[in-house]
């Protein structure tokens, strides 16, 4: 593992945003800490100062600068740490303090100078100037000394805290960036494996629960429906070739009998024959039903564009197919009836195929029912909507299988025996998915003998822009 | 199973009408002694395609004009003298709809048939705006293409007249009765509809997605057989008991309705 794709880790610019953040506090601390200190030490200073100048102030002059001379000696040096006595032109008279310093006024303030004494280097004090007995001026003035080695000692036990705090971060960071390296790594060797083709492989997501191994459950989620995806188209495609090889088998065999009967000398007469390509070509229609219904499916699937689409009524589509189917179902002794809507019922939609969705529920609807059922069309507006609903009384779809009737080729057990692309319904869903509407399988329960089979569809309410568009 | 049933009863139909090679020989628009061929030009890039369709109507007795480019079919059509053209969609160069288009602007007015791989309705819908008479959707049957340039060729008897004849049957368009040898037939409105438009086209194939297209307005594949049924229960209704029926089948195509003679 390569050094510099540690540091590219995402936990590697983490652990350096910590440590950045970490030395940010303390230098934050430090200052605040500093301006504090600094805040009370001149305001104790300040206090010092005012009562020394007070006490001393009552002196006689005498005293006064008896005391100043003596002040060098004294334990007082410790407070006041400079101290001296000027005549009113700023000459020196007494003290240690031997220079009138630059700015000083000698109205009883406090203030803050720097000194520049000849043989030392410069330095800060606070500094108070009061005039006293005998035309002199007395001043008082405290260093900042104990502020500045406060200072370099909070500096220095930074320094001391910080650097090994960051070297451990660092440490730390270098570790943990190692492992989420690592399980990357692994989680990207599964990915290779899974583009390679191994479609079962699945990411390592353990029993934890942290963020990886959720991003890993879900990746494997997502895995798991594409296999699955994958699978269903595989069957589809074992659902086609099963489904053309019948008819086609059945052509082979018609046509092949047809030659090997006459080879045999036993000329087939012209009608027998014709008979046998007349049946080998509706076999062949089967097939190209199928091929042209899996195209239409196809298409429809792939159109995202809503061009044909306009607000029509179903009650009128519902009326023509009605009028169309009315002869088939009488055909096998089925009521076709057409519940009316006591008004128009629109939908936006394209005519043709909603044509095409109401034609192919009824053809269903007709196929599974028995001679001597019925057939029942109705629709209603809803809301802004409409519903529309296909009931039979036929053999029904049990719950189980009421999904899977959508899909393409699925046949129920039920239903094997009868005629049929087997694609009606799977067109049905394409159909209804293009217009955003939804489709439920139920059952009629109209007759105890049969459960039938209730196909309600739901559309969504038309856009209002739709006039002006149209 | 009553599915099955009508299916084997539409076949018998059939297979009587197969043996008499009935619609095999395109009768063609008059074209005044020119040709008795009638010409077709078929402009289309697909090389196979082409020759396919060439030779199936080469067969059925048209004489058909090749071009392979937009362009070319263009400075072909304009010459005239073709009975029905056949133009692809998608042409190098020149685009179907534009090369109607262009022959529409200079006064061609011989029929075309629009030939597409899409079936989405809005193409179904600019290839007639174009100027186009039909259209027909790739993959499609030698039948049906046939089928659809007999159509194209012959007009509809759209008189104005309020009487249609064929043979024995007569419609009375203003009291919408049909007599048969004066007898009066009751027929249901969808059936009216639907022998009307077989009486304006009389001894010609109409094939089942003709039917559905032009008297039921639909455009989609019926997964029943719903043409032959209707065309069974019109039968029913027009045709005398053991004579030889009206409306013939065409075996793997359509129906004709066609006067005894």
């Amino acid at each position: 593992m390569l050094l510099s794709e540690l540091f590219r880790t995402a936990t590697f610019r983490l652990t350096l945003a910590v440590v950045a953040a970490m030395i940010g506090t303390a230098a934050l601390q430090f200052s605040l800490g500093y301006s504090q200190t600094k805040t009370f030490e001149f305001r104790r200073s300040d206090a010092l100062l005012h009562r020394e100048a007070d006490l001393l102030s009552h002196e006689n002059a005498q005293d006064l600068e008896h005391k100043i001379r003596e002040r060098a000696t004294d334990d007082l040096r410790v407070v006041i740490n400079e101290a001296g006595l000027f005549d009113m032109a700023h000459r020196y008279v007494a003290g240690d303090l031997r220079v009138w310093p630059d700015g000083l006024i000698a109205d009883g303030r406090v203030r803050e100078l720097t000194v520049w004494p000849t043989e030392d280097a410069p330095y800060v004090l606070r500094i108070l100037a009061i005039p006293v007995e005998g035309g002199r001026i007395l001043v008082l003035a405290r260093g900042l000394h104990m502020l500045d080695e406060w200072r370099l000692m909070m500096r220095h036990s930074l320094l001391v805290s910080i650097v090994p705090t960051v070297l451990f971060a660092l440490m730390t960071g270098i570790v943990l960036s190692h492992r989420a390296l690592a399980r990357v790594t692994v989680m990207h060797e599964a990915i290779d494996r899974i583009m390679e083709g191994d479609l079962h492989e699945r990411l390592p997501s353990g029993r934890g629960r942290d963020e990886m191994q959720r991003l890993a459950g879900s990746v494997n989620r997502m895995l798991d429906r594409l296999e699955h995806l994958m699978d269903e188209i595989r069957d589809v495609g074992n659902d086609i070739a099963h489904d053309l090889r019948t008819p086609l088998a059945r052509v082979r065999a018609r046509l092949d009998r047809a030659l090997g009967d006459r080879a045999l000398g036993d000329a087939l007469s012209a009608d027998d024959l014709r008979s046998v390509v007349g049946r080998a070509i509706d076999d062949l229609d089967q097939c190209f039903s199928i091929i042209t219904a899996l195209l239409r499916i196809g298409e429809i699937e792939n159109a995202r564009r809503r061009v044909g689409f306009a607000v029509v009524d179903l009650n009128e589509i519902a009326a023509d197919i009605v009028d169309l189917y009315e002869p088939i179902a009488e055909a096998k002794q089925i009521r076709l009836d057409l519940l009316p809507s006591t008004g128009p019922v629109p939908v936006y939609g394209d005519r043709d195929l909603l044509i095409e969705v109401l034609a192919n529920l009824i053809d269903n609807a007709i196929k599974f029912t028995d001679p001597g059922g019925e057939v029942t069309l109705g629709m209603v507006r809803q809301g802004d909507g409409a519903r529309l609903e296909v009931a039979d009384t036929g053999i029904g779809i049990i719950p189980e299988e009421r999904q899977a009737v959508l899909n393409r080729f699925y046949r129920s057990d039920k239903s094997r025996h009868v005629p049929g692309s087997g694609l009606g319904l799977s067109l049905v869903s394409a159909i209804l998915r293009l217009h955003n509407a939804s489709l439920t399988i139920s059952e009629t329960r109209k007759q105890d003998a049969r459960p039938g089979a209730l196909f309600g569809v739901v559309f969504p309410p038309s856009p209002p822009t739709v006039s002006a568009s149209a | 199973m009553s599915v099955r049933t009508m299916n084997a009863s539409s076949r018998s139909d059939q297979d009587i009408a197969g043996k008499e090679p009935g619609g095999r020989e395109p009768s063609g628009r008059d074209t005044g002694g020119k040709a008795s061929r009638p010409r077709v030009l078929l402009v289309e890039d697909d090389g196979k395609i082409a020759q396919e369709v060439a030779e199936e109507l080469e067969s059925r007795g048209f004489r058909v004009r090749h071009a392979a480019t937009g362009p070319e079919g263009l400075s072909i059509g304009v010459t005239g003298g073709f009975d029905v053209m056949i133009v692809d969609r998608m042409l190098p160069e020149l685009d179907g709809l534009t090369l109607i288009e262009t022959l529409r602007g200079r006064q061609v007015a011989t029929p075309v048939l629009v030939l597409s791989a899409l079936s989405a309705v809005d193409d179904r819908v600019s290839g007639l705006k174009a100027g186009g008479d039909d259209y027909l959707t790739k993959p499609f049957a030698m039948e049906e293409l046939a089928a659809r340039l007999e159509a194209l060729m012959r007009r509809p008897n759209n008189t104005r007249e309020t009487m249609l004849r064929v043979g024995p049957l007569a419609m009375d368009l203003i009291e919408r009765t049909v007599t048969r040898d004066g007898t009066e037939i009751d027929l249901l409105p969808r059936e009216f509809r639907l022998l009307e438009y077989l009486m304006r086209r009389p001894n010609q194939v109409l094939t089942r997605n003709m039917l559905l297209e032009d008297v039921w307005n639909y455009r989609f594949i019926p997964q029943t057989n719903l043409v032959d049924v209707h065309i069974g229960k019109l039968r029913r209704k027009i045709d005398e008991a053991g004579g030889p029926p009206l409306i013939q089948s065409i075996r793997g195509t359509g129906f004709m309705l066609r006067a005894p003679e």
